[in-house]
C-alpha cells in the first residue's frame, strides 16, 4: 500500500517535473551567459500550440517536437535582438515577449482549441530498468521519452557548462563579457547562442504539455509555469544537475499538495518551492563569497564601455 | 547608437502595441436598425470550458438573429472590467453581458454610469432598473451525474476536483453526493481543490492523486477536459462539465453538464427586442434558468445523453424508492429527469430531510431548499470527504 503511493508519487514527480526541467536547463544557459529571459511563459506556450498543431495537421508527434522546439529557437530571437543587439533593458524585452508569446499562441490557436489528439507521443518502458521494484515502474515504465531526455541532458550538459572550453566561454562573458571580448571570444555570438538554446528548451517544455503531458490544445495552458522555470532557475544556483532535483522537487511537492490535501493545507506545500528559491538566494549570499548570479547578468554588453 | 532611454521607450511601446493588439476589441459602429450587444468574458474563448460555452451561445444568438451584431472581449481582468464595458458602450453597445462573478461590482458601477444601456451580469445577486442577472444552475445535472456515479462506482470512492471552494461549486458537490448515495449509501466523495478555475496541470496532478488514494469516478468544475483525460488513461470514468467533452475521452466519459447559454440569451435580448425589457424595469429580472427551461441538460455530448457503454449496468442495478418503488437506476435518472423538467417542478436534491456532514439539520421532511440557501450554501453533506473552507463550526 505505502509502497503504491510512493511509486504514485515518484512517478508524477517525474511527469510534472519534466517540463519545468527542460525549461530550466535552458533558462540556466541563457542566464550562464548573462542573458535574463522572463520570455520563458511565452515562449513554453507558442512551442505548445506549434507542437499541437503540427501533430494534429500531420498526425507525427516528433515533427510536433520538432516545431516545438523551432517556434520556441525563432521566439527567443526576438529576444535576443532586443537585448542583445539593441541592448535594451532584459527585464522588459523578456516580459514583451512573454505577453507577445501568450497573445499570439492564443490568435493561432483558435481553431485547434477543443480538438482532441488521436495521436499522442508514444510511452516507452525501458526494458530492464522497469523491471526493478518501485523506482523500475515508478520512473522507467510507460513514460514519455521526454522525460528520459531531459535525465540525460542535465549530466551532458552539467559537463558541458563546467568541464569543457565552451562551458568556461559560457560562464565568463556572463561574468565579464568585456574581459571575454579582450581574449577574444565573440560575446554576441556565445549570448545569441544560449537565448536560442533556452527558447529550444522552453520550446520542446511546451511541446511536452501539448502532446504528451496533456494532449490538447487550451489558450494559456502553460498557466504560469514559465514563471516557475525562472524560480527554479536561482533555486538551482544555475546549475543543471540542481536543476533537475529542483524541477522534481517542485513536481514531487506540487503533486503532494493534492495528494495530501485532505491531511495538510495545500497552500503550504504549493509555497515550499517559492520559499525555497528564496532560500537558496539567501544562503548564496550568505556562505559564497561571490554573488549567486552570474556577474554580468541583465547587464548588456557593448564594446568599449566600462 | 540608440541611447538607453529610446530604447526603454520603443520596448515600453512595443509591449503596448502588442498587448492592445492581442487583447483586442474590435468594435464598429452600430447601424439603427441593428441591436448591438457586447459580450465580456473573463477567461479566453478557447479555453473549452466556461468563457467557450458562452462564446458558443453568442456565435448562435448572432446567426439567428438579423436585426443582431455581437461583439466580445476574452480575457479580461476584474479589474479592467469597469474600463472594458465602458469602452464597449462607447463603441456603440446597446446591451452588455458580463459574464464572471467577479464582475459584479464593476457592473453595478458602469449600469449607473450609462442609464440608457442594458446590462445583465451573469451569476451576480446585484440588480439596478438596468441591470438583470441570469444563471444557467447545474445543481440537478450534477445530481444525476452523481446517481449514475454511485451506481458504476467498483471502490465506492468517487472524486470532486474543484476550483473555488464557493457556494456554487459546494452546491454541485452536494447535489453529486446527494445523487451518489441515493443509490449507494456506501459512496464518499472525496475533494480536492485546486484555487484556479482553469489550470489543466494542477488538474491533471489533482485527478491522479485523488486515483492513487483509491477514486474510480470523477466529477468536476474546472474549465478544461483534463480530469476526463486522465480518467480515460487510467481507466476511470467521469463526467463532462459545461462543454461537451466526449470526444477526449470516449470510453471515460459517462455523462456529463451541459449548458446552452443560448436558450437564455435568445430568450434575454428577444424581449428587449420587443420592448419588454427596457433600461428601467430590469430591477426584479433574475433568470435562475435549470433543466425545465433547456437551460441544463445532462450528455456526454449533445446527441449522448448517457454513455451507451454505460448502460447496461446502470439498468441492471435495482434501487428502492419510498415513493417510485423498486427500479432500475436507468429507470431512476429518468424519473427522476422527467419530475425536474416538469412544468411544475416535482423533484430537487436539496430537500429535506437532510444533514451537513457535521450532524446538523439543514432541512426538515419534506422541506424544500430555498433560492437564498442554494445560492449561500456553506455546508457539506454527509458523505463528502476532504477539507472544506468556510464549513459552518456546527
Amino acid at each position: 500500500m505505502i509502497l503504491s503511493w510512493i511509486a504514485a508519487a515518484l512517478s508524477r514527480m517525474v511527469s510534472y517535473g519534466t517540463p519545468l526541467l527542460l525549461g530550466t536547463l535552458g533558462e540556466i544557459y541563457a542566464e550562464r551567459s548573462g542573458v535574463l529571459n522572463l520570455g520563458v511563459e511565452g515562449m513554453m506556450i507558442l512551442g505548445a500550440v506549434s507542437a499541437f498543431a503540427t501533430a494534429y495537421t500531420t498526425g507525427n508527434p516528433w515533427l510536433a517536437l520538432l516545431a516545438a522546439a523551432a517556434a520556441g529557437g525563432l521566439s527567443s530571437l526576438i529576444h535576443g535582438f532586443f537585448s542583445i543587439s539593441l541592448r535594451a533593458n532584459q527585464v522588459i524585452s523578456g516580459l514583451a515577449l512573454t505577453m507577445f508569446g501568450l497573445g499570439l499562441s492564443g490568435l493561432f490557436g483558435k481553431g485547434f482549441a477543443g480538438l482532441p489528439l488521436d495521436n499522442p507521443l508514444p510511452k516507452v518502458t525501458v526494458p530492464l530498468l522497469a523491471e526493478v521494484p518501485l523506482l523500475g515502474t515508478a520512473l522507467f515504465q510507460d513514460k514519455s521519452p521526454l522525460i528520459y531526455l531531459g535525465i540525460l541532458l542535465t549530466p551532458v550538459l552539467w559537463f558541458l557548462l563546467f568541464r569543457t572550453s565552451l562551458g568556461v566561454n559560457i560562464r565568463s562573458v556572463g561574468e565579464n563579457p568585456a574581459a571575454a571580448d579582450a581574449a577574444g571570444l565573440n560575446v554576441w555570438r556565445i549570448r545569441y547562442g544560449c537565448v536560442f538554446f533556452g527558447g529550444v528548451m522552453a520550446g520542446l517544455a511546451g511541446g511536452f504539455l501539448s502532446v504528451a503531458y496533456r494532449p490538447a490544445w487550451t489558450q494559456g495552458m502553460t498557466s504560469g509555469m514559465g514563471w516557475i522555470v525562472v524560480a527554479l532557475t536561482i533555486f538551482a544556483s544555475w546549475n543543471p544537475t540542481r536543476g533537475l532535483f529542483g524541477a522534481y522537487f517542485f513536481g514531487l511537492l506540487f503533486y503532494l499538495s493534492y495528494r495530501l490535501q485532505p491531511w495538510l493545507a495545500p497552500e503550504i506545500l504549493q509555497m515550499a518551492p517559492y520559499l525555497g528559491a528564496v532560500l537558496a538566494l539567501v544562503l548564496i549570499n550568505l556562505f559564497q563569497k561571490r554573488k549567486g548570479g552570474p556577474e554580468a547578468l541583465m547587464e548588456p554588453y557593448k564594446r568599449g564601455e566600462k | 547608437m540608440f541611447s538607453t532611454k529610446l530604447k526603454l521607450a520603443v520596448s515600453v511601446l512595443l509591449i503596448c502595441i502588442l498587448s492592445i493588439y492581442f487583447v483586442g476589441a474590435v468594435a464598429q459602429s452600430a447601424e439603427d436598425e441593428t441591436m448591438k450587444a457586447a459580450f465580456i468574458y473573463v477567461g479566453p474563448v478557447g479555453d473549452y470550458g466556461w468563457s467557450h460555452a458562452h462564446d458558443v451561445a453568442r456565435k448562435k444568438v448572432d446567426e439567428q438573429f438579423d436585426w443582431l451584431e455581437t461583439v466580445y472581449v476574452e480575457s479580461v481582468d476584474e479589474a479592467a472590467c469597469e474600463a472594458t464595458i465602458d469602452q464597449v458602450v462607447r463603441d456603440g453597445a446597446d446591451v452588455v453581458f458580463t459574464t464572471s462573478f467577479g464582475f459584479m461590482d464593476p457592473t453595478v458601477k458602469a449600469a449607473e454610469k450609462h442609464p440608457e444601456t442594458i446590462f445583465f451580469h451573469c451569476s451576480g445577486v446585484k440588480r439596478a432598473p438596468n441591470l438583470g442577472t441570469y444563471f444557467a444552475e447545474l445543481h440537478q445535472t450534477y445530481y444525476l451525474n452523481g446517481l449514475m456515479a454511485g451506481a458504476l462506482t467498483e471502490s465506492d470512492q468517487l472524486g470532486y476536483v474543484g476550483a473555488f471552494p464557493t457556494p456554487e461549486v459546494k452546491r454541485h458537490i452536494n447535489a453529486f453526493a446527494i445523487g451518489a448515495r441515493e443509490v449507494n449509501p456506501e459512496a464518499e466523495v472525496q475533494v480536492r481543490w485546486i484555487n484556479d478555475w482553469y489550470n489543466p496541470a494542477a488538474a491533471k496532478e489533482a485527478t491522479q492523486a485523488l486515483i492513487s488514494a483509491g477514486v474510480d469516478a470523477l466529477a468536476f468544475t474546472e474549465d478544461s477536459p483534463t480530469v476526463l483525460q486522465v480518467a480515460q488513461e487510467e481507466g476511470a470514468i467521469g463526467f463532462s462539465h459545461y462543454s461537451p467533452m466526449y470526444r477526449f475521452a470516449k470510453d471515460a466519459t459517462v455523462s456529463g453538464q451541459l449548458v446552452d447559454w443560448a436558450v437564455l440569451y435568445e430568450d434575454i435580448l428577444m424581449k428587449i427586442r420587443e420592448g419588454i425589457y427596457t433600461s428601467d424595469n430590469l430591477e426584479d429580472v433574475d433568470y435562475w434558468w435549470m433543466l425545465k427551461e433547456g437551460a441544463a441538460e445532462i450528455g456526454a455530448k449533445g446527441d449522448i445523453p448517457i454513455n451507451p457503454k454505460y448502460v447496461e449496468k446502470l439498468k441492471e442495478k435495482q434501487v428502492e424508492d419510498p415513493l417510485l418503488g423498486k427500479l432500475s437506476v436507468f429507470e431512476l435518472i429518468q424519473k427522476r429527469l422527467e419530475q425536474m423538467k416538469a412544468e411544475r417542478v416535482l423533484f430537487d436534491p436539496f430537500i429535506g430531510p437532510l444533514y451537513s456532514r457535521g450532524g446538523r439539520q439543514i432541512l426538515q421532511q419534506n422541506e424544500w431548499a430555498t433560492h437564498d440557501q442554494l445560492w449561500q450554501m456553506q455546508w457539506a453533506v454527509e458523505g463528502v470527504v476532504g477539507p472544506w473552507p468556510g464549513e459552518p463550526k456546527s
